[in-house]
């Protein structure tokens, strides 16, 4: 399994590198038949913070969305899952390992921490 | 009234803003690379053509000139977008990259450059696409135009009370691209569609005058889907 972790601190210059970055490792890792997990900040993901780094973070969930919908007779595993900090190590570790057993939840964002509730889903 | 920028002016999108908002008595900033926007900025009253290409680094320079030489703007319409479709095991590094400068850094160099320039009161209308949520053979487009909906939140938080920020996000429309699809490919997508059609660019154009309009003046941070209910179809 890939556990591909978002970076910190993309501003909207890095983007272009960034993602593109991200779509070549994840690509590689599908293509070598691996499970991928992204890991993000819901923070970023609840649209909060610099515009590059949201920018950076959902442009990775449309990427989980896009592979995900395209790797679908290839059998291809790709999830992505976002914690706020207050999560426990251990918990999100449990997570990981979960999503990264291939299984119906490819495309999809598990958001961990309750932040999001209340806010305009992603 | 203060102009309203629109990008991709020359597409048929952009097109139907810019006349939209010339109707509506609004100047326009017409940006494309293409400099068939000379010609629209010559048919609409009080418009400023501005031929750039967004990809460039001085692009925003030059978009800020014209929207000067128009007497400021108020609107900013972040309309101008590429394609370069492939399945993801051969989809090029390099179109990938293209896809995300021109759909996503651009547009957001314009906001973060143009945004001390607006007008107080002023909007940020970023189009993105129904292919957000996800689309086959697209990866790079729906990469960058999931960022945009996410850079929209954070542009509304950190512009807000001054400026609001939204989001188009058109599905399926007429454009000289789908005119020229086979017509089982059209079919096919249409049949997806639960209003059974393609949109003129008009009807997105309209959704873009209504959030650019003081109808519109407590929303921000939010992407309208302009997709004839795609986005909630199987």
């Amino acid at each position: 399994m890939l556990l591909f972790d978002a970076t910190d601190g993309i501003g909207v210059d890095g983007l272009e590198d960034a993602l593109t970055r991200a779509f070549e490792v994840i690509r590689r890792a599908l293509d070598n038949g691996e499970a991928v997990v992204v890991s993000l900040d819901d923070r970023h993901v609840q649209g909060l913070g610099t515009t590059g780094q949201v920018a950076y973070v959902h442009g990775l969930v449309g990427l989980v969305r896009a592979l995900a919908i395209e790797g679908h007779k290839p059998g291809w595993h790709v999830v992505a899952l976002s914690s706020t900090p207050d999560v426990e190590p251990s918990e999100r570790l449990r997570w990981f390992e979960h999503l990264g057993r291939p299984g119906p939840a490819s495309g999809g964002l598990v958001r961990l921490g309750g932040e999001h509730l209340g806010r305009v889903p992603v | 009234m203060t102009a309203a920028i629109v990008t991709g002016a020359a597409g048929a999108i952009g097109t139907a803003i810019a006349r939209g908002f010339a109707a509506g008595g609004r100047a326009v900033v017409c940006v494309d690379r293409d400099d068939r926007v000379v010609r629209l900025a010559d048919e609409l009253p009080h418009a400023v053509p501005c031929v750039t290409d967004l990809a460039d680094a001085d692009a925003p320079d030059a978009v800020a000139e014209a929207a000067a030489r128009a007497g400021g703007a108020a609107v900013l319409v972040n309309n101008a977008g590429i394609t370069r479709d492939g399945r993801a095991p051969k989809l090029d590094a390099d179109d990938f990259r293209l896809v995300v400068r021109v759909n996503l850094v651009a547009p957001l160099r314009l906001a973060e450059e143009l945004a001390p320039q607006l007008a107080d009161g002023g909007t940020i209308i970023n189009i993105a696409s129904r292919a957000a949520l996800g689309n086959f053979g697209q990866a790079n487009y729906v990469a960058a135009k999931a960022g945009l909906v996410g850079a929209t939140r954070a542009l509304a938080l950190s512009l807000a009370p001054r400026l609001r920020v939204n989001a188009v996000a058109p599905g399926l429309v007429e454009t000289p691209m789908t005119q020229a699809m086979p017509p089982d490919v059209y079919g096919k997508l249409v049949a997806r569609v639960p209003a059974g059609r393609a949109a003129e660019p008009a009807e997105v154009a309209d959704v873009v005058r209504y959030l650019a309009s003081d109808a519109a003046s407590y929303v921000t941070g939010q992407t309208l889907f302009v997709c004839g209910g795609r986005s909630v179809a199987g």
